[in-house]
């Protein structure tokens, strides 16, 4: 019985492939998981789905809660199951990791069709065509090492200027610190966050090492005068977080943040989103680059992204050829970023509108003058840079060094480069 | 002075009874501050959670987080609350919670009354299967439902509780069971009675209390479980763990904890009422010989 | 010939209700730990794959901090959560025992913290035990300002947490089995102790403990249990933290085979897991065997 009906079905489509007029009497569909379920993210998953109703879909979405973890386990089960979502959200080097175990769609007529490649950063491309064929549609980028500082903290030191280099932030913190802000740097305690914080100090101080050393694991660069530097700047991050903060996320720190009871904030650009879905104003918080060393800017890039899997049903095969449409459309990327605070993939998207922050205008232009610096590399913390593997091993040492004051950024620089050797 | 001695041994025991009941009275006081402070904060707004403690008496009854925390509350597109949960997970709990309770019975009684070859190992396996953590299960389990086509259903899900609690159930129930006198099984058997016909008119009828003591386990493990729920569902049919997880866990929200408080409390409403309806029994199935 | 068979025909319906489920509930016991175990010498990552790698596996998990926090982890948090659960359950069952006014109320009072989900439990502890939200901000803002309860977030300190979260949600249950026992100690000895003269504790201490054994031996398997799996409630209070410092097994296992998408070491570090909780049930076994023969002797 299900043959007969795959069989059934592998017609239909063969039927579509040879009529196109008949796609009309087709409705596409979408199955897709994602773990966006509250809050902004939550929030704008939804709009894009009433979105894709309104160009006469149907939206199957099946948000798993929890970790990233739940939501790639339930992924497995569906695909062992060969029954895989139409798409489902993945990112960074889980997409090649991912696609050789599943057949996926080819993209490249639908990305050739729309012109899109000639608007997306090349090193964001390459990570979504695995074997050199688009499997993936990049739906939003994020900068993790945006600087927000709160408003009232700088009226508080009554300092207007934003830090630009590690030197300036440092004696900035020391300054709120004077003041009387217990934390000059507003933190959560999860991994992510210890992890966002080291990749932040490395890339400000070098982004060559960077990329040598956390984006190509080079031995000598991982052991270089640089990462321990990092992890000296590491080390007084640290000491200027609340060290009560156990394992909740950043956002529990906001309203003190936006108080200016905690100075400033190294994140990711969608802690605007969920600053303005709590009920905040634009102008309570200023927002900058991460502090860079060198002068130019750096942009610590992070981008979410949907992967679409080999279905033979005809309306989902239409169903995944509206999406990726929509995820290249400029009104929608415009649609999506100004919810969740991303900037959008498109490097031609005009952010002059009202609808935008001056933020989000710095981070794109940013992200524009740091490609051609080459100074945009790929956030490790938020598994862009490594598959999960390689990273969870890095942020281990990492945020063991944030929690315990006794590890030496020396030791540190060793265990860090036997981390990487291990997870190999 | 006749009453005196009697006085002066009575009053120790009575003072001792005043600083037992004291003391286990305080104990008490000490193990209700968790469900105390969520009942607290379900009634609290998340500003004033947010700007002073955890631990509070509510300035304001805020009563609406109950309503929002049932039918307001979305997870991504869907806006309804736990409410379509709790159904799911009633879905799942009820017939897996019978299902294993009533094959534990037979399997408990076939070992500790009818003795057979190879009983021993074959029930030394399946409690063994008690320690077995779920996490090695996952992938096994995706195999097994894929195989029998009941992937991304809730009968898959039934099938998998009731297979690993039939571990627990039938530990229990056997242990129960070595209680019942051997001559009441021989006599029986002497009037011609069979397998089935013993099981119902003499082990079923003496077999309330631990039945009372599986179906409490069994209810509030698969009630509460997470991992299969969230894995082996899809959107609409998850259970009420996947959704207070949504509101728990979202990094991409200011935490809102009246609405997350009101929800545990609503979640954890059907295995505390079986605790409070249970609890009884659940000594006595206990003391009827469960710990053999 | 036809006899037999007939009396097989009747023996079947007893025969199927019998073996299906014994056999399916023992056959997914066996079944699925030597699947981990092939899986465990395997080159898999995010799915089974086949191939053999030998012991790489085994020795990469074995190198790494986490599985060495973890382990020790799992050997204190097991043996303090298992000894103190089992001290407060039982002097909880005596308490109740003493025939106090309200037993009824207090037993589910005692019972409730077993009906919660561990992901509440944990959650809900991390709320109370955090020093920034919890008791200790209570108590810094009535006055006592200099007032620590800040073990969360001590790396030292932070299994206890764990700990006492445990030991709130299962000592109810040691309870009930205890209260269980008590219950059903023999009234024959209790007079007769009562006729020696001795006192309370000394009735406590000869007569009534001894017998609770068998019971304190189901209690542990109980708690072995709830301690090897313990999961959910490390990962909602302290997610493994600060730092590594809460890593249990179990979240080892599930991190390296659904995290680190290395299905090959994290079925390495299950059946590490599994080994490790058989050097504890096998010399039970061996001892419970032995008792039998004594008995039978």
């Amino acid at each position: 019985m299900p043959k007969l009906s795959r069989r059934a079905l592998l017609a239909a489509s063969a039927g579509l492939l040879a009529a196109p007029a008949s796609a009309q009497t087709v409705k596409p569909r979408l199955t897709a998981i994602s773990q966006w379920s509250a809050g902004s993210d939550g929030a704008a998953i939804t709009a894009l789905g009433k979105k894709f109703e309104e160009r006469g879909g149907v939206w199957q979405h099946s948000p798993v809660p929890g970790f990233t973890t739940e939501m790639m386990n339930k992924l497995r089960a569906q695909i062992l199951g060969g029954d895989p979502p139409a798409c489902s959200q993945l990112k960074g080097p889980e997409i090649a990791a991912w696609s050789k175990i599943a057949p996926t769609v080819n993209l490249d007529a639908v990305v050739a069709a729309a012109g899109y490649e000639k608007v997306v950063a090349p090193d964001l491309a390459r990570i979504h065509k695995p074997g050199g064929k688009w499997a993936a549609m990049p739906l939003q980028i994020y900068r993790t090492n945006t600087l927000f500082v709160s408003k009232r903290a700088m009226d508080r030191v009554k300092a207007d200027k934003l830090p630009t280099n590690w030197a300036e932030f440092n004696a900035l913190a020391e300054k709120m610190k004077a003041a009387g802000i217990a934390y000059p740097l507003a933190n959560g305690g999860s991994r992510p966050d210890d992890g966002q914080k080291f990749e932040a100090a490395l890339a400000g101080i070098s982004p060559t090492v960077y990329r040598a050393a956390i984006m190509n694991l080079d031995e000598k660069a991982l052991k270089g005068p640089e990462m321990h530097a990092a992890f000296v700047q590491l080390r007084k991050l640290a000491d200027w977080m609340d060290p009560n903060t156990a394992s909740q996320a950043y956002a529990v720190h906001l309203p003190q943040f936006v108080a200016g009871d905690m100075g400033m904030m190294i994140q990711g650009g969608w802690a605007q989103g969920v600053l303005l879905n709590a009920g905040f104003k634009l102008d309570d918080f200023i927002i900058g680059p991460g502090p860079s060393d060198n002068g130019k800017p750096v942009f610590l890039l992070n981008a979410d992204a949907f992967i679409f899997w080999q279905r033979k049903e005809a309306d989902l095969q239409a169903g995944q050829k509206l999406m990726a449409e929509m995820v290249m459309d400029p009104a929608i990327q415009t649609m999506y970023s100004q919810i969740t605070g991303s900037i959008p993939v498109r490097t031609d998207v005009d952010l002059s509108g009202p609808g935008w922050s001056d933020g989000q205008r710095e981070a794109a232009a940013t992200l524009k003058a740091a490609v051609a610096a080459n100074q945009s590399v790929l956030s490790l913390a938020h598994n862009m840079a490594q598959e999960n593997g390689m990273t969870a091993a890095m942020i281990d040492v990492i945020t063991e060094y944030v929690k315990n004051r006794a590890i030496t950024p020396d030791q540190a620089v060793t265990r860090l480069a036997e981390a990487v050797e291990g997870a190999r | 002075m006749p009453a005196g001695p009697i006085c002066n041994g009575a009053a120790p025991v009575r003072s001792r009874r005043v600083i037992l009941g004291t003391l286990v009275w305080l104990l008490a006081a000490a193990y209700l501050v968790p469900m105390v402070v969520v009942l607290l904060n379900s009634l609290r707004t998340a500003q004033e959670i947010a700007q002073g403690s955890m631990i509070g008496w509510p300035k304001f009854w805020e009563f609406g987080n109950y309503a929002v925390a049932w039918s307001g509350f979305c997870i991504a597109q869907t806006c309804q609350g736990i409410a379509p949960y709790i159904a799911n997970s009633a879905a799942i709990t009820l017939p897996a919670t019978l299902i294993s309770t009533l094959l534990g019975a037979v399997a408990g009684y076939a070992v500790s009354l009818w003795r057979f070859r190879g009983d021993r190992w074959i029930f030394g396996l399946v409690t063994l299967g008690v320690f077995l953590p779920e996490q090695m299960r996952l992938i096994p389990w995706t195999i097994v439902l894929r195989d029998l086509g009941l992937s991304n259903t809730l009968a898959g899900l039934v099938m998998i509780h009731s297979v690993q609690g039939l571990s627990f159930t039938a530990l229990f129930c056997r242990n129960y069971y070595l209680s019942i006198p051997q001559e009441l099984m021989k006599a029986a058997r002497i009037d011609g009675a069979g397998f089935f016909r013993i099981f119902w008119r003499i082990v079923l009828p003496l077999s309330p209390p631990i039945l009372v003591v599986t179906v409490i386990w069994q209810f509030t493990g698969i009630w509460n479980e997470f991992l299969y729920g969230v894995t082996f569902t899809t959107g609409t049919q998850q259970p009420i763990t996947a959704a207070l997880i949504a509101l728990a866990t979202s990094v991409a929200d200011v935490p809102q904890y009246g609405v997350q408080n009101a929800a545990v409390v609503l979640a954890a409403l059907p295995t505390m009422l079986v605790y409070l309806f249970g609890g009884r029994y659940f000594v006595r199935g206990l003391t009827a010989g469960a710990v053999k | 010939m036809s006899g037999s068979l007939r009396r097989f025909a009747r023996k079947l319906p007893e025969l199927l209700v019998i073996w299906v489920p014994m056999l399916l509930s023992a056959g997914h016991v066996v079944v699925f730990t030597l699947w981990t175990t092939w899986v465990s010498f395997t080159p898999s990552t995010l799915m089974p794959t086949d191939g053999w790698v030998g012991l790489r596996n085994y020795s990469a998990v074995l190198a790494t901090r986490n599985w060495k926090v973890a382990f020790d982890n799992l050997l204190l948090f097991g043996f303090s959560f298992m000894l103190l659960t089992t001290l407060v359950g039982l002097a909880l069952a005596i308490l109740l025992d003493q025939r106090l006014r309200g037993e009824n109320v207090l037993r589910a009072i005692f019972l409730y913290p077993l009906a919660v989900s561990f992901v509440v439990t944990g959650t809900v502890w991390s709320w109370l035990l955090n020093p920034g939200m919890g008791v200790q901000k209570l108590v810094n803002s009535l006055g006592w300002t200099a007032f620590r309860f800040d073990w969360l977030v001590n790396r030292d300190m932070a299994i206890w947490t764990v700990v006492i979260a445990a030991i709130w949600q299962a000592s109810g249950f040691a309870m009930a089995l205890f209260l269980a026992g008590l219950r059903s100690v023999d009234a024959d000895l209790l007079k007769a102790a009562q006729i020696d003269g001795a006192g309370p504790v000394r009735t406590y201490a000869r007569v009534i403990l001894p017998s609770l054994w068998p019971i304190t031996v189901s209690v542990l398997v109980i708690l072995l249990q709830f301690a090897i799996k313990t999961f959910d409630l490390v990962r909602a209070l302290t997610e493994g933290g600060p730092g590594i410092a809460t890593q249990l097994p179990a979240l080892v296992v599930y991190d390296f085979m659904f995290q680190r998408g290395n299905l090959g070491r994290g079925s390495a570090a299950a059946v590490l897991m599994l080994l490790t909780l058989l050097a504890v049930l096998l010399p039970y076994a061996g001892w419970t065997y032995l008792q039998r023969r004594r008995a039978r002797a």
